[in-house]
């Protein structure tokens, strides 16, 4: 079977680029179903390249850049690579975003897989988030009731090119029930998202030495804001001297500039380090390090990749309490401190209800540990491939 | 989780009754790999004592399937009781398996003895 798969993928810094990643990795595993991997993948900064090396054991991948993020042209470029390059099956790791931080340009990206499809060729969405479930004013894309109700109606009339793929995975039973109701849409399918780490890494004994470290991840300023965060850890510094901040990750494609604004408006908050991008080899000393894992968010767009990350490295989480994030933290196991977003107390006092109780931090990262552990990706893969087989039948 | 385990002429069968999931999941597996290993590749799981499955049993299923094709057989599923099936047709896996009302039914498909 011959696989393209349109995505991000690191050194870029797009969303889903950590998603992409993982999947492509162990997509490569796969010689007995997998011939070859035809990456369709986002243009990179000046200097910068997509690189695969080539194992014995590893299913050869050919890279096409062949979109770039913001761009009006996106979908005919992706088409077009896929009639030159001629998969047997084409996956799309999506969300509503990926292709552009514009309104029009990221719809316009979103017709690639309708105009795929339409092109004869069979076609899988794994769609990230759903349109329904987004608060567009607090993920940047509103501004006014009109606005909104236009990006909305927007919104419906892509989701119903996306359903014109031939599969559309999404990884919250929510999003199934929503998309078979409202679209009436019976190619809708549950995948959960599974683990990012490998199997064999152990639960952490302790917690780590050193101050009270905690961190949180992602790419900020839309819905992932910290300003909430900040206030909360200035809060509870008089008590916590010693403990440390760790803003890790970059600014959201579309608000540049954020975390930079950040720096400036919080200078006299001691004990806050920005670590800038976060590579591959970073990820695990920067999770391994925390003490727990704060999610700031203001809405959410999705299941969190970074939960399952956190869970993956045994870590507690600390959650806003939003529709998304709840449900998914009691549907796949996992176990958190919920705070009332945009509360600075709030999420100090759940932060604190973390950090000082060792015996209940070890026991939320251990819960947390079995739910991220407990289905690696590879085996998600696996039920991919098993429906390209199906589909490939017909 | 109980678990039974039979054969029939070429065939496997195992029989489990109970919550299967992720706590449940390891002697299945080893049960699958000990049928592939010993040059089994038909299969039946019989899931009418099942109440509960989750994500992780589900992929030890889909992890025999995809063994079982890969060396020419199968595995398939028969009795399904409706709140499983709800798991298997929310991730479309009932697609994938080939899912027989009866574990007789089920062993006939394979049109061996």
């Amino acid at each position: 079977m011959k696989i393209a798969i349109v995505s991000t993928h690191p050194p870029g810094k797009g969303s889903l680029t950590e998603y992409g990643y993982h999947f492509i990795r162990f997509l490569r595993t796969k010689t007995e179903n997998v011939s070859e991997i035809i990456l369709l993948l986002d243009e990179l900064p000046a200097g910068e390249k997509y690189e695969f090396g080539q194992e014995p054991g590893q299913v050869p991948v050919s890279v096409h850049v062949c979109w770039k993020f913001g761009a009006m042209n996106n979908a005919l470029r992706i088409r077009q690579t896929v009639l030159e390059t001629k998969p047997d099956v084409v996956l799309f790791n999506i969300q509503f975003a990926s292709f552009a931080g514009g309104k029009v340009a990221a719809t316009l990206g979103l017709l690639a897989p309708w105009l795929v499809r339409s092109s004869g060729f069979k076609t899988a969405v794994l769609l990230h988030n759903i349109m329904e479930t987004v608060n567009l004013k607090q993920a940047g894309f509103g501004g006014n009731p009109v606005i909104e109700t236009v990006i909305r109606l927007f919104g419906n009339m892509v989701t119903r090119f996306i359903l014109q793929a031939n599969l559309v995975a999404v990884t919250i039973p929510k999003y199934v029930e929503i998309l078979e109701a409202k679209y009436h849409a019976n190619n809708v399918l549950l995948a959960p998202h599974g683990s990012f780490e490998e199997t064999n890494r152990e639960m952490p004994s302790a917690v780590p030495a050193g101050p009270p470290n905690i961190m949180t991840f992602g790419k900020f300023g839309t819905y992932k804001k910290v300003e909430v965060l900040v206030e909360a850890f200035e809060r509870l510094l008089p008590d916590h001297p010693t403990a440390k901040l760790v803003i890790a990750g970059t600014d959201n494609p579309n608000v540049k500039g954020y975390l930079d604004g950040i720096r400036d408006k919080y200078a006299r908050v001691p004990n806050i380090t920005f670590t800038g991008y976060v590579s591959e080899e970073q990820v695990p000393i920067i999770f391994g390090d925390s003490w727990v894992v704060v999610f700031p968010y203001t809405s959410t767009t999705g299941s969190s990749g970074v939960l399952h990350q956190a869970g993956g490295y045994g870590k507690p989480v600390v959650l806003p309490r939003l529709g998304d994030l709840e449900q998914l933290v009691i549907e796949e196991g996992y176990e958190g401190e919920f705070f009332e977003p945009e509360s600075p107390e709030s999420l100090a006092e759940a932060i604190c209800r973390v950090i000082d109780h060792p015996e209940r931090m070890m026991e939320m990262g251990s819960v947390n540990f079995m739910a991220a552990t407990g289905l690696p990706i590879t085996e998600v893969v696996d039920w991919y491939l098993i429906h390209f087989e199906q589909l490939l039948k017909k | 989780m109980e678990i039974n385990k039979k054969t029939s002429g070429s065939i496997a069968i195992l029989q489990l009754k109970g919550r299967f999931d992720a706590h449940e999941i390891a002697p299945v597996t080893a049960w699958l790999q000990t049928q592939i290993d010993t040059g089994i590749f038909h299969v039946i799981v019989n899931l009418e004592g099942v109440n509960f499955i989750d994500s992780t049993a589900l992929a030890s299923l889909v992890r025999g399937l995809k063994h079982c094709r890969e060396k020419g057989g199968d595995l398939r599923l028969c009795v399904l009781q409706p709140a499983v099936r709800v798991i298997f047709e929310l991730t479309r896996l009932d697609k994938a398996f080939n899912i027989l009302v009866t574990e007789e039914e089920a062993a006939a498909s394979f049109g061996i003895s």
